[in-house]
């Protein structure tokens, strides 16, 4: 225990001496390691990415950004710890993160209760901006997301039914599967049957012979791009024709990569996309490809601009060096920022919570709808 | 004193974790000191964590009480599947418990209260820290004297033979009801403290993989006495954390480090006999 005590002494005081340091300390807490890291890793470098162009340009009023970047494993005590360390004892300004809705729903609590600004990247889930008014994402919700999917596809298909299929003991497909529900209902589409599986299953037959007996015009589903890919190529083989719509599970390319032909038609909604001709987008997937020699996805490109999201804050604030007075000014400061970003458009839009309170900032922002045509996805525009 | 303060703010979760696992770890100690290797003590946790955080949340209810039901529920529900369950023995009762574990996470997984598989946010964080040391500390005394009691030595005399235990007059099948029953009740309140600790609990913190880290946490530490739950329990808390600096390669060393003391340690990190003979005190391993 004693050499624990004197290495946390010693972690104490270089904290103490680098704070005085001109650099802005911003902490980012992402799933680097175990089953989250497939999202916690692209973010992460979406992060460095966007940290090494702005310190290129001078940083931020002269002052350069620092990152301290923090593994959360995607396990809810381990955000917490790592919220705390960020916190108190690297004194960061604001942290980004969590990967994981339920670790924000662990970690996000600490951060507002210590007046730190919380901020998600990747948190989709109902009622996360609800902890309150110091959290706050740039993760476009899938209630935002699927209604104008289901739309598009509707018209596109003249869908009058559907059948609906999901994963119940998952989190993100379930509450996927709600917000479809939900869309569904408020479009005033029926619904043939619902059916669900659960993680690991591979036969899917059972519940695709249910599907093809109510005959609908299209299929939901709340799945995950591997078992979305099987899920298509058994219902390809069993004869159904209809096409699927899917929600944010499907922004994968192994979905194509396993499913070949048998996904061509399938909707899906996305807050980012690779093809975007905007300029920034095509500066960051360019840069993105030079630095990591990999294809950015739609994870790092929302860490990118969540960076330069507060930047742009931290550009209108005068740092005073008292770090509660400039957490605060800082989270005053966000809720106004506007940007033109990878993901396009993007501005802040206060919370409605359920009980009233003031909550925190969600995005508003518009989705990009895909269509999959010959194995990949092709931008909807009506012409296709 | 700042850098105590800020030392508290930064690990007092990490500190009530342990706390906690001590708890969770003591309880199964308690099956296998009585020979039974159960792994439904997760369930029990789960049990304990989901009873109270709904009570907080739905009911309203005081925070001691919140407790107490934390502990009754895991035990009721103990009872009733310990009967039958408990005429098994050795790995098909590990087997037995292990399926328990998964119907309890199966049906919290599918209930419309239990918030399914998102979980359940916004527990109020009741937790002290003097509430874990109080509740530790009043279960070790418990756990002490109960050893040296008439109860201790039968579950003791029941794990070396059980038939000669039940020759001597011992009923073997109300002790190891007992000592399963009083195992739910420890790790329910572990349970309940932990999901008022960190505002959040779902299903899949109570399945499979938590029953074996738990089940490791006791072996680590030595399964001899009391001392040695608690010190695996902490050591396999603080480990990840201590070893944040290798970054990537912290749970390859993680692995390693349990690893070298089953080899070596084949008795757990905690055995005063050992330790004692290396400080060449008392009687000499021959």
């Amino acid at each position: 225990m004693s050499s624990l005590t004197k290495t946390l002494i010693l972690a104490a005081t270089l904290v103490t001496v680098s704070v005085q340091a001109a650099d802005i300390k911003v902490g980012v807490a992402e799933a680097l390691s175990g089953g989250a890291a497939q999202y916690g890793v692209p973010i992460r470098n979406g992060f460095q990415l966007a940290a090494d162009e702005i310190n290129a340009k001078g940083g931020i009023n002269g002052n350069k950004i620092q990152l301290v970047i923090e593994d959360e494993q995607g396990k809810k005590e381990e955000a917490i710890n790592v919220f705390k360390k960020l916190i108190f004892q690297d004194k960061v300004l604001m942290i980004f993160g969590p990967t994981l809705s339920n670790s924000m729903f662990a970690a996000g609590p600490v951060a507002n209760a210590s007046k730190t600004v919380a901020f998600g990247t990747s948190n989709t889930a109902n009622g996360i901006t609800d902890i309150g008014p110091y959290i706050f994402r740039n993760s476009v919700m899938e209630s935002d997301v699927l209604p104008i999917t289901v739309a598009t596809a509707v018209k596109h298909y003249h869908i009058k039914k559907v059948a609906v299929m999901y994963g119940n003991d998952d989190a993100f497909t379930k509450s996927g599967y709600d917000v479809f529900k939900k869309v569904l209902a408020d479009q005033n589409i029926p619904v043939t049957t619902t059916e669900t599986y659960v993680k690991g299953d591979v036969d899917f037959k059972a519940q695709l012979t249910k599907i093809k007996a109510g005959n609908p015009d299209a299929i939901i589903c709340s799945a995950l791009a591997e078992e979305a890919a099987n899920i298509m190529l058994q219902a390809r083989s069993l004869g159904i024709k209809a096409p699927f719509i899917g929600g944010n599970g499907f922004n994968s390319p192994k979905l194509f990569e396993i499913s070949k032909q048998a996904g061509d038609g399938t909707f899906v909604g996305s807050p980012w996309s690779n093809d975007n001709p905007s300029s920034a987008n095509v500066n960051f997937v360019n840069a993105y490809k030079k630095k990591y020699n990999a294809e950015p996805n739609q994870f790092a490109a929302q860490g990118y601009d969540a960076l330069y999201i507060a930047a742009a804050a931290l550009k209108t604030v005068k740092l005073s060096g008292n770090l509660e007075a400039d957490r605060q000014a800082l989270r005053d400061a966000l809720p106004k920022v506007t940007i033109n970003g990878a993901t396009g458009a993007f501005k802040f839009r206060p919370a409605v919570t359920k009980d009233g309170k003031p909550g925190g900032f969600d995005a508003d922002q518009k989705p990009f709808i895909y269509i999959l045509q010959n194995s990949k996805f092709n931008l909807f525009t009506g012409k296709n | 004193m700042e850098w105590l303060a800020n030392f508290w703010a930064t690990y007092s979760t990490l500190i009530y974790s342990i706390g906690v696992y001590a708890l969770v770890a003591l309880s199964i100690w308690l099956t296998l000191a009585c020979g039974l290797l159960s792994l439904a003590n997760a369930a029990f946790m789960g049990i304990g964590a989901y009873v109270s955080a709904l009570l907080s949340l739905q009911a309203g209810w005081p925070f001691w009480a919140v407790l107490v039901a934390a502990g009754l529920a895991p035990a009721g529900v103990a009872l009733i599947i310990g009967i039958p369950t408990l005429r098994l023995s050795g790995v098909y009762l590990a087997m037995a418990t292990l399926a328990f574990g998964e119907v309890v996470r199966i049906i919290i997984l599918n209930l419309e209260i239990t918030g399914g598989p998102e979980g359940l946010n916004g527990i109020p964080q009741s937790t002290r820290g003097w509430h874990i040391v109080a509740i530790l500390g009043l279960a070790v005394y418990g756990l002490a004297r109960m050893r040296r009691s008439r109860t201790g030595r039968a579950f003791e005399a029941i794990r070396e033979d059980e038939v000669a235990a039940s020759l001597m007059g011992i009923d073997v099948k109300r002790h190891k009801l007992f000592a399963f029953v009083l195992g739910a009740v420890l790790a329910g309140v572990a349970g309940g403290l932990n999901a008022h600790a960190t505002f959040f609990i779902s299903p899949r913190e109570y399945g499979f993989e938590n029953a074996v880290d738990i089940l490791t946490m006791v072996v680590f530490g030595g399964i001899g006495g009391l001392v040695g739950p608690m010190v695996g329990a902490g050591i396999l808390t603080l480990l990840p954390e201590l070893l944040r600096f290798l970054h990537e390669f912290r749970g390859i060393f993680n692995g390693l480090v349990l690893i070298l003391v089953v080899l070596f340690l084949p008795k757990g990190i905690w055995e005063p006999r050992r330790i004692r003979a290396l400080f060449g005190l008392g009687p000499k391993e021959g």
